[in-house]
């Protein structure tokens, strides 16, 4: 645009400059100069017709009229008019060939910095998919079933003496009389456990933990496509069986199954009907055997009978409808039932704030949302979905700072170039293409190497959050397809800082030698650092505090000795040789004591839940109490002590109505002197037969039955002992040579499978989830104070760069290798110090809401701000002081001779 | 050209060109049509017309020479083609017809 200096005789008025420049801005450029050449002249006619105030408002007021696309609109290659492009502008694949070779070239060139860039992104990138894959396949759960948004579980909810009851199953009744009153209800199917089978095959037996019994139409109501037999008749019959594909293949191998028998456990020969899918991994429960519902006895009362119900729900029916009606089941067919199990009537029942009632939830939102008791498997906490989206967020945060800041910094060598190319007539939009490029081109560099991690790591990560991702998760279309998108918008974002920045260079600056301004000041560069500690440092706080807290699990006093003790499982099948062959191992030298141990704490074991009425003569109340079967060496087995009175004997014939109490159940029942001789009895199922009176003989101190997430609940602990498991006091440096001598009486008595486990281990199991979400929590922080640190690396890299010449003159002027360190750590250490600052009231405070969940916690304490700091303070100096004592030590007369 | 149909202001816009005796540029056209018209024109609304002119091929334009008050900047002149002229006469005689048809004495009933 041709435009020469205007003449001193006009220099008097000019139009408003920002008019001119939105007019410069607008309008295409091969009308520009006749446009504002005659706006130009009529301006200048104006000023002295009528005014310059009045002329510069007509000004504008003919500026805006030229907004419109007539005038935006660019000229299309049409040599004819145009003198200002003299050459033919070059195709875009032409242009994005030359940028992508510079750009190689560029990465090749500062390999070190290319590949700690590289290295931090991916693998920040591989956290992220990982954490995608998990959260996208938590919230997957349920949802491809036919209809899944018409589905919802029946649940039971209600109160009794002032304790809730939660249930994950509703009444046995509860599903059928839906169906029948609810007109919005449009079909109904029932699903029971049994618990784990002895399954027998011939000589075979094997246990089966996952056998589930179901109506006949539980095919048509979720989506396990049936391999063979019809999906509507399989399990119309008693004692009929679907196995799963990988079941069938275990028990039939290539054989076709159908009509073929299986004897499962008590319940006698079942025969095969029908094979179905594998249940998905993303379903709330997991069978491999499906038995008729038939098979099984249900029962008919609503208070002692159960099932896992689920409904479908109609269309255009709302599931507040059906609500609804149910809350008058519990006058219409629960009163009677009321009466004969809690012997008052229903509106005495509910005076005493008692209840019950039914909640419907929506069978996508069981894995995540619920938790109640008797879930069909631990389910998990959409907590943790939220935790892990933000720790992946955090994590591509970081790593994308990194990477901003790495490119910025790389770039920064690269201002001459710009000036270069700007002289020699790039315009900015190329060089901004250019740089854009290069950070794009990095990504997908970056992204290649993540998804090679990924590779990598599937299989650790899977044993860590308990999935079975294949490759083919990563590899499908969409994921793929988003997983690119992402890549492209984090190269863009990232590169946009640097490609603005650094085309936005002046070059007759840049060429002068003199650095930018704007890149030295970097108050962004150290916003962005101290953002990238604050979440290390954060990370690293949760970390220490949820191992102290997992520490403190393992470490507590529980109350009774764990160590050395060996649980043999299934111990029933023995049947009456049980006796005997306790009293043999009992007889073994490292064995010290056997007790029959269905209850025990922690781990897989009987549970069982009285009603318990005290007899104080002065008060009587009805307590709903965990309790214990146990025979006279359980105590000295597991090592719990007496507090008070004596335990059980068998010198004492009496000691069937006999009971023992913990601390808890004493404070509980409010007895004011000593217990011992107090008589209580169960409720039972409320009929008088199933009444019976105990007295207590003697208190146990407090152990820890359950997980620490909960107070020690009361507990009773009756005479009888429970065949399922036995436990064994052993003392043995020789485990594995005890498990064979055990293992080899256990085959001379049975076919069935040798099973055992060590309390200890079962103990620690209880906190798996904890201690998961504490392992990923920890692997999650190193992550993260990796890539700060990678960031850390390449930025003191840079700045120690750009002050060499500093440095050099300090030398000369007698600066010490010493002081120039610590002149140069100083300013990280101060970025760490705000972040520390940021992070701490943060992760405490989080941290703090975590330790919530536990009954029993540690106090969050201010040396694990203090570590943590300490830590991060460390790890930047082992970083940064690579950098900084190679340019302390650096000769000045070389530094200075730079330039 | 097939779009031979001119609006009113791209009408008048030929004919101020083709009413000067060299070649135009847009103010001298824009203050032409304010003063024929008595209405006010911004220099866009000339200049789209009269680009939609040359694009019409009824008028040529020229880069002319550039002065002070315009801050340097060159003037686009503007002259009639022929087919201009041609389509100015065309319109001319439609007109003539159109009058030729009008009834005498139609006005004075109308008391003009």
């Amino acid at each position: 645009m041709g435009r020469k200096p205007t003449s001193p005789q006009s220099g008097r008025q000019l139009p408003p400059r920002w008019a001119d420049r939105l007019l410069e801005w607008f309008v295409a450029p091969h009308l520009l100069d006749y446009v504002q050449g005659d706006l130009y002249e009529t301006f200048h006619k104006q000023v002295i017709e009528i005014g310059p105030a009045r002329a510069r408002r007509a000004y504008i007021w003919a500026v805006l009229h030229c907004l419109t696309p007539f005038f935006a609109k660019r000229q299309k290659a049409e040599p004819s008019r145009i003198i200002d492009y003299k050459y033919p502008k070059p195709l875009l694949s032409n242009m994005l060939s030359n940028y992508l070779t510079i750009a190689f070239r560029n990465l090749w060139r500062h390999k070190a910095f290319t590949a700690i860039n590289i290295v931090g992104l991916a693998v920040g990138l591989a956290t992220c998919l990982l954490i995608v894959l998990f959260v996208l396949h938590e919230l997957s759960y349920d949802r491809y079933h036919a209809h899944a948004d018409r589905l919802y579980r029946v649940t039971l909810h209600g109160r009794v003496d002032a304790k809730d009851i939660n249930l994950a199953y509703a009444c046995g009744p509860t599903g059928q009389t839906l169906l029948q009153e609810c007109p919005g209800v449009e079909a109904v199917t029932r699903l029971r456990r049994e618990g784990a089978f002895l399954v027998k095959q011939g000589e075979n037996i094997v246990k089966e933990e996952n056998v589930s019994f179901v109506d006949s139409n539980f095919f048509s109501m979720f989506n396990f496509h049936m391999l063979k037999g019809s999906q509507t008749k399989v399990l119309t019959e008693p004692n009929t069986l679907v196995l799963t594909k990988t079941i069938a293949h275990k028990y039939f191998g290539q054989a076709d199954p159908i009509g073929k028998t299986l004897s499962m456990g008590k319940l006698g020969l079942f025969r095969i009907t029908g094979v179905c899918e594998d249940v998905p991994s993303n379903t709330h429960f997991h069978c491999d055997m499906f038995g008729s519902l038939l098979s099984v006895k249900t029962g008919n009362k609503w208070l002692a009978s159960g099932a896992y119900t689920y409904i479908r729900l109609r269309e255009g029916y709302s599931i507040q409808q059906v609500e609804g009606i149910s809350r008058g089941f519990v006058s219409k067919y629960m009163a009677s039932e009321i009466k004969e199990f809690f012997g008052m009537t229903l509106s005495e029942f509910l005076q005493k704030g008692n209840g019950f009632g039914f909640v419907f939830q929506p069978i996508k939102s069981i894995h995540l949302r619920s938790n109640l008791d008797d879930e069909l498997e631990p389910n998990s906490d959409i907590k943790y979905v939220y935790i892990f989206s933000v720790i992946a967020l955090f994590i591509l945060l970081l790593a994308c700072i990194n990477f901003m800041n790495l490119s910025t910094v790389g770039s920064a060598g690269r201002s001459k170039e710009v000036g270069i190319r700007k002289v020699l007539g790039s315009v900015r939009k190329q060089l901004v293409s250019q740089f854009l490029t290069e950070s794009v081109l990095l990504t997908f560099l970056a992204l290649g190497l993540a998804l090679g991690l990924v590779l990598f790591l599937l299989p650790g990560f899977n044993a860590l959050a308990g999935k079975q991702f294949t490759l083919s998760a990563i590899l499908n279309g969409k994921m793929l397809v988003g997983v690119v998108v992402a890549c492209l918008v984090i190269g863009l974002l990232a590169g946009s800082y640097p490609a603005f920045v650094l085309s936005s260079f002046k070059p007759i600056m840049v060429l002068n030698g003199r650095m930018q301004v704007n890149l030295r000041s970097g108050w962004l560069r150290n916003a962005l650092v101290t953002v990238q500690f604050v979440v290390s440092i954060g990370m690293m706080i949760a970390t220490i505090v949820a191992n102290q807290q997992l520490r403190f699990m393992q470490n507590k006093k529980v109350g009774f000795d764990k160590e050395q003790v060996l649980v043999l499982h299934d111990t029933h099948v023995l049947g009456p040789k049980l006796n005997a062959f306790r009293d043999e191992l009992a007889k073994l030298s490292s064995v010290i004591q056997v007790s029959k141990a269905g209850f025990l704490p922690a781990g897989s074991s009987s549970q069982s839940v009285d009603g318990i009425q005290i007899q104080d003569g002065v008060r009587s109340g009805i307590y709903r109490t965990k309790s214990y079967y146990v025979d006279d060496d359980y105590l000295s087995t597991l090592g719990i002590r007496l507090a008070q009175g004596r335990n059980f004997s068998k010198a004492y014939p009496s000691d069937k109505s006999a009971v023992l109490l913990n601390e808890a159940a004493v404070r509980e029942y409010g007895f004011k002197n000593s217990p011992i001789g107090k008589q209580l009895s169960t409720v039972g199922d409320g009929t008088e037969g199933s009444k019976q009176t105990y007295t207590v003989i003697g208190v146990v101190k407090d152990f820890h039955f359950e997980s620490m997430h909960q107070r020690i609940a009361p507990l009773l602990l009756f005479y009888g002992g429970d065949n399922g498991q036995l436990a064994l006091r052993i003392r043995t440096d020789d485990i594995p040579s005890l498990l064979s001598t055990i293992e080899q009486r256990w085959k001379a008595e049975t076919d069935n499978p040798f099973a055992y486990s060590f309390l200890n281990e079962r103990f620690n199991t209880m906190y798996q989830s904890d201690q998961r979400i504490g392992q990923l929590v920890s692997i999650f922080a190193g992550l993260a104070v990796v890539i700060a640190c990678l960031g850390l690396f390449g930025l003191a890299a840079f700045t120690t760069h750009q002050r060499t010449k500093e440095i050099g003159v300090r030398k000369v002027l007698g600066a010490s290798a010493a002081s120039i360190i610590t002149l140069l750590l100083t300013n990280y250490l101060k970025l760490i110090f705000i972040a520390l600052l940021i992070a701490s009231p943060i992760a405490g405070y989080i941290m703090s809401q975590w330790l919530r969940d536990f009954a029993y916690k540690i106090e969050v304490e201010w040396w694990f701000f203090a570590l943590a700091g300490g830590l991060a303070v460390a790890v930047a100096v082992l970083t940064v002081s690579y950098q900084a004592i190679k340019a302390a030590l650096m000769n000045p007369v070389k530094s200075l001779r730079t330039q | 050209m097939k779009k031979t149909v001119l609006g009113e202001l791209e009408e008048m816009v030929l004919l101020i060109v083709a009413a000067s005796t060299e070649d135009v540029y847009g103010v001298p056209v824009m203050e032409q049509l304010q003063q024929q018209t008595g209405r006010s024109f911004t220099i866009s609304a000339v200049h789209t017309t009269l680009y939609r002119l040359e694009e019409k091929g009824f008028l040529r334009s020229s880069v002319g020479g550039a002065t002070a008050e315009r801050g340097g900047r060159s003037k686009r002149l503007f002259s009639l083609t022929t087919e201009g002229g041609r389509v100015l006469l065309e319109i001319q005689q439609m007109r003539t017809r159109l009058w030729g048809a009008i009834p005498q004495g139609k006005f004075q009933l109308l008391g003009l």
